[in-house]
């Protein structure tokens, strides 16, 4: 248990109890048991996993079936305004209405936050510059890109300065340009704004680069929660591309003792030490085939969830 | 980080206002998401996010924030102008024969012509006006006020946010409700200032129009409830607009239809039950005992209610609206 700076204990940001929640026939959670404490917390899983459900019950927005949640030191289903005036929610959907400007809604919705209506007002224009909206701030957001309108519905969640936000696939219809910026925008709120964050996503191979701990599940149910580090310890992976001849060049691979995998015209050499290095060189030698490309990546969550196998 | 009363902010302390404002115009021209990477260096330029160490003032003010903003949205105000031209147009409307009346009482009055110039729009009639004006209100406006955040899935920014699902139901009531009890109210203020300003005897007339005044607010607040909460608890059913406006008129209409064919076929106690479920003809029975004074309705002459009945029943009326508005809003998915 961590303790603020009075010596006093500190509940975690955020405790679960043998949540569940089940819906007539689907079991969306299953048995959550978890202490989380404040950084930027990835949730990952696939479409369905029960992301989404999770972070719609530490709002308070869908009450458990059974167990219990805290948020903060607060119950969910009792103190759910008391709660929410700490927490930004970025949901996964559109959800603004067009004919209104970004200044307008997000003052507005400040102020349903409980700030007064001059603060609502000057923290609706700091945080649209911070995401970087300006002059299309006073447009209606009828007009305005996906981009622009996911950095309105951040700047929605983060305008009551909260402290946590909960943020359900922020990349979400943004293209990659789109996405790295908004994914800037998460490590520096988490980071130098000291602001928890959690980010549900499926794509592990953008968790990652923002997130220092991950929570897994799966069908309802926690598959691991641990640091990215402890996540990633393994050793990583020498990816090379060969033009044809790539299963022969595998099965090379194979023969001379290596740990290997194929992934389209990929082919996964798993890397404990840089002998593979030579052994790839001779390999491409012997075969007579062209190495178009070869790059050591550090171990990629995507391959630990699909497969655990490559490096051991 | 503590928890809720957090005080400590380990990262950007508030800047100056002046730094902020100073910095507006260069950051612009920056790349916006960039804009701020220099929040260590600490220049005076950094546009970064800054903590809120303010007061955060709960529930009640988060209900009241979304009621005002609601109220003005039935208005069309800090909408296009398109938006305003419903509710504008429909309150000037049911203002016009009150204009019209007070500006003959005055003509009248300039002329010499007494009270024997009695106007047929007094207090107790201007509901026969206004009713179909304040449907159409309704109808034009609870589908804009509820419609739109189910339409555009923004029910999950409120719901995520200080207040409880049954707050933001009441929110939208009231805002409905405050604007239909300007609409109603204003023309029988104009008449009461035009009756009373247009006297040879202002202090006399003012005491004597002064007895009418608890009786329209009476009526105005019940007209108010009751439109407002059917027209809200329909709306709220539907994103569709087309949907809930078809349905609010029909929610008025179809029951006084039924009353009146009902009254003119049998009467007795199957026209009594019509009338009870017919919001138009109850307002019309509270309105003429709230005024003491027949309204001269044959179906509500068919029903023979008692005058004192017309009020609870609306009261049930109201609370039932009000109850399956709020418990829509506590099922639906956000």
């Amino acid at each position: 248990m961590a303790h603020d700076y009075h010596g006093r204990a500190m509940p975690p940001l955020i405790s679960l109890r043998s949540l569940s929640k089940r819906y007539s026939s689907v079991t969306a959670l299953e048995d959550l048991t978890l202490d989380l404490e404040p950084g930027i917390i990835g949730l990952v899983g696939s479409n369905g996993a029960g992301k989404s459900t999770l972070l719609k019950i530490l709002l308070g927005l869908v009450a458990p079936t059974a167990g219990s949640a805290q948020v903060l030191g607060r119950d969910v289903v009792r103190e759910g305004p008391e709660i929410r005036q700490f927490v930004g929610y970025m949901p996964e959907h559109d959800a603004l209405p067009p004919d209104s400007s970004a200044t307008d809604f997000v003052a507005h919705l400040a102020q349903v936050s409980g700030l007064p209506a001059t603060a609502a007002r000057e923290r609706t224009a700091e945080v649209l510059r911070h995401v970087g909206l300006y002059e299309e701030r006073y447009r209606l957001m009828g007009g305005y890109s996906t981009g622009m309108r996911q950095r309105v519905k951040l700047a929605q969640a983060l305008v009551h300065d909260p402290s946590l936000l909960l943020l359900d696939e922020p990349t979400n219809g943004l293209d990659p340009s789109g996405r790295e910026e908004m994914l800037d925008l998460v490590r520096r709120t988490g980071r130098e704004f000291g602001i928890a964050v959690v980010v549900a996503s499926h794509l592990l191979g953008e968790i990652e680069r923002v997130c220092d701990f991950l929570v897994a599940i799966e069908g309802g149910r926690l598959l691991r929660a641990d640091s990215l580090e402890s996540f990633t310890r393994r050793t990583g992976v020498l990816a090379v591309e060969v033009e044809d001849g790539r299963d022969a060049f595998a099965a090379a691979l194979v023969q001379a003792g290596l740990q290997v995998r194929t992934d389209g015209h990929l082919v996964l050499i798993g890397l404990t030490d840089d002998r593979p290095y030579d052994l790839v060189r001779d390999a491409a030698a012997d075969l007579g085939l062209p190495l178009v490309r070869m790059e050591q990546r550090r171990h990629s969550l995507e391959d630990l969830f699909r497969d655990e196998a490559v490096a051991g | 980080m503590t928890g809720p009363n957090r005080a400590e902010t380990p990262a950007a302390k508030p800047q100056s206002a002046e730094s902020a404002g100073l910095a507006g115009a260069p950051a612009s021209t920056d790349a916006p998401v960039n804009a701020s990477s220099a929040a260590s260096a600490g220049s005076i330029y950094d546009l970064g996010y800054r903590r809120y160490d303010g007061v955060r003032l709960g529930r009640r003010h988060a209900v009241r924030a979304l009621y005002a903003y609601s109220l003005r949205g039935t208005f069309g105000i800090g909408r296009s102008g398109r938006a305003k031209i419903a509710p504008f147009g429909l309150a000037f409307i049911a203002l016009l024969p009150a204009l019209v009346s007070a500006g003959i009482s005055a003509l009248a009055s300039q002329a010499g012509g007494g009270p024997a110039l009695q106007s047929p729009i007094r207090y107790a009639t201007y509901l026969a006006f206004s009713a179909t004006i304040l449907i159409l209100f309704c109808a034009a406006q609870a589908p804009e006020l509820v419609g739109r955040d189910q339409r555009y899935s923004v029910l999950p920014l409120y719901f995520s946010r200080a207040l409880r699902r049954s707050d933001y139901a009441l929110a939208k009531l009231g805002a409905l409700w405050t604007a239909l009890a300007l609409v109603f109210v204003a023309p029988e203020a104009l008449i009461f200032a035009g009756r009373v300003l247009a006297a040879r005897d202002v202090p006399a007339a003012f005491t004597e129009n002064l007895a009418d005044v608890p009786a329209i607010l009476a009526i105005t607040a019940i007209v108010a409830l009751v439109m407002g909460g059917l027209s809200l608890a329909i709306a709220s059913f539907t994103p569709r607009r087309a949907y809930a406006t078809t349905t609010i008129i029909a929610g008025f209409v179809v029951p006084a239809i039924v009353a009146s064919i009902v009254a003119e076929l049998s009467g007795g106690t199957i026209a009594t039950i019509a009338v009870l479920l017919d919001p138009s003809d109850l307002l019309d029975g509270a309105n003429g005992w709230l005024f003491g004074q027949n309204p001269g309705n044959p179906v509500l002459t068919a029903a023979n209610l008692p005058g004192a009945v017309y009020v609870p029943v609306l009261g049930v009326y109201v609370l039932a609206t009000v109850a399956a508005t709020i418990r829509r809003y506590l099922r639906i998915t956000a």
